[in-house]
């Protein structure tokens, strides 16, 4: 029954209502199931437990963002959601398949800025991922222009990254990251680098295009503030070992405006989570 | 500065030192027998490019250039590569090519002499014992300097070794390479060239040593501006090509 609707879900995936539906009839309906990862390191020391038993599911069409203090191990565990690095112990699974490797059609991933190809325009960035693909030119460049259209960089497709600012870059990163149309879409502190004023209206952006597609969102952040502003559930980490202390569902409805940020109840939810990350780093 | 303005002025001060030397030979400032004027020179310089003679000499010589630089090309690369990618065998030698390319190798000459004889592979071999160390140690710095941010995201977007050094290292690597082949061009040319004067039969640096020792000055000046005319134009052409695929580095 569940291999026969996720193969359903995933050919339909135009069919917006239709897979809200299916949804209701899947016994799992979760994107991706971490399943007791541990990670372990050696340094002078000894060995490190940057990531002890962590266990959790993200449902389908989520927005989950992952914030803890340094150490805690959040960009590691994107990093294993990745494929791009292998658990001690334990695995993640996407759908029932163990992810070993990366797999771009199922799992993309939203770096920070720097980590465009310097040598390649904005338009030829974007398509870089659909090219090593395999996608035609004329296919996978009509993708990448209408992605750069909506983040409102319909005039920059020929700028080499120098040519452009910091948080134009970053429209470039998440412009690359939709454009591979994934399943889940992963994000590592995509916008630590950027002015707060910058920060603020990608934020916007980044939730008025993620309302059109609904993918799931795996967001690491450092900001509170912006994971609260963001997310459906925020899943609160700490370190030494790293490891999930709670999970804190976000009751702000959608869509969300900045003006929300004054109000009580944003207020609440940002200092419960940091009453969190403080009370157990005096421990 | 405009560029015009620019390219003006430095015009002006080539011309300028052309000037001086012709009117300190006119004014009986210096003997023509030891600075002949520079009219002399381009005039003997015109007619060594079309005496059989000579023509035959500067082909030795670059064949000679061109056939270390095709082999020491892709030599230098790939240990550079290995060095640069490999921690156990990096560590182990690269202190020695280092210190090599800190060496002046012209005083190794007697050695290759004795080992190869005066011909024509010895000079080769000369040529890429002085090109290769720089162009090691150049690959090596353009290995290391590739952010692994960019094999990072590369990989997730899933790409297989081979495109990550298709699409990453090999554009990311190249101009840093290249700055290495140029300098390791200008030290090959050199190299042959100190050879020839050395101990040959034949070449440009024969032909020049040759004319030093028989006080044929004006011959030897016209070969020094063949000699620098050569290098120049390599120098240039790698020089541009560098700036074009590296017009990304800002």
């Amino acid at each position: 029954m569940t291999t026969i609707v996720s193969d359903l879900n995933h050919d339909s995936k135009s069919a917006m209502n239709m897979s809200d539906s299916i949804n209701t009839l899947r016994h799992d309906s979760a994107a991706l199931h971490i399943d007791g990862v541990s990670q372990t390191y050696q340094s002078k020391s000894g060995s490190v437990h940057a990531l002890d038993d962590v266990s959790f599911s993200i449902d389908n069409g989520k927005f989950i963002g992952l914030v803890g203090p340094s150490g805690c191990g959040k960009s590691s565990l994107l990093m294993m959601m990745a494929g791009l690095l292998e658990p001690s112990s334990g695995c993640i699974r996407v759908g029932q398949r163990p992810i070993k490797k990366p797999e771009p059609e199922e799992i993309g991933v939203v770096f920070q800025e720097s980590s465009l190809l310097p040598w390649k325009t904005a338009l030829e960035n974007v398509e870089f991922p659909l090219e090593l693909r395999g996608v035609d030119v004329s296919t996978r460049r009509a993708l990448a222009s209408e992605m750069l259209t909506r983040v409102g960089l319909r005039d920059f497709l020929d700028r080499r990254p120098h040519e452009l600012s910091g948080g134009m870059k970053q429209r470039v990163a998440i412009a690359r990251g939709f454009c591979q149309n994934p399943r889940v879409l992963l994000m590592d502190e995509p916008f630590a680098a950027l002015d707060e004023q910058t920060r603020l209206s990608l934020g916007d952006e980044l939730l008025s295009i993620w309302e059109q597609h609904r993918k799931t969102v795996v967001f690491v952040t450092h900001s509170l503030t912006e994971a609260v502003y963001l997310c459906d559930e925020v899943v609160v980490m700490a370190a030494r070992p790293g490891r999930v202390i709670r999970r804190i569902e976000i009751d702000l409805p959608r869509p969300r405006t900045y003006k929300m940020m004054a109000t009580a109840r944003f207020g609440e939810l940002r200092d419960e989570i940091w009453e969190l990350i403080r009370n157990v780093e005096h421990v | 500065m405009n560029p015009w303005a620019r390219r003006s002025i430095q015009g002006a001060i080539v011309a300028g030192f052309v000037a001086v030397w012709q009117a300190s030979v006119t004014a009986g400032w210096v003997d023509p027998m030891l600075l002949p004027p520079p009219a002399d020179v381009l005039v003997r310089m015109v007619r060594l490019l079309g005496d059989a003679s000579a023509l035959h000499h500067l082909g030795v010589t670059l064949a000679e250039v061109m056939l270390a630089v095709v082999l020491v090309t892709p030599i230098g690369i790939a240990l550079g590569l290995f060095l640069g990618e490999n921690k156990f065998w990096g560590a182990a030698f690269r202190p020695l090519f280092y210190f090599m390319s800190s060496v002046p190798k012209s005083v190794f000459l007697p050695i290759f002499i004795l080992a190869l004889g005066m011909g024509f592979s010895q000079k080769v071999v000369f040529g890429m014992f002085q090109a290769i160390f720089v162009l090691i140690v150049a690959t090596i710095a353009a290995a290391q300097s590739v952010p692994a941010d960019w094999i990072r995201t590369t990989r997730s977007f899933g790409a297989t070794r081979a495109q990550v050094y298709r699409h990453v290292y090999l554009p990311a690597m190249l101009p840093l390479i290249l700055e290495g082949l140029r300098l390791g061009m200008i030290f090959n040319i050199t190299g042959v060239l100190f050879a020839e004067m050395y101990a040959s039969r034949a070449g440009l640096g024969f032909l020049i040593a040759n004319w030093g020792m028989n006080f044929d000055i004006t011959s030897l000046l016209a070969g020094i501006v063949l000699a620098s005319l050569l290098s120049i134009l390599v120098n240039e052409t790698l020089r541009w090509y560098e700036h074009r695929v590296g017009a990304w580095r800002g």
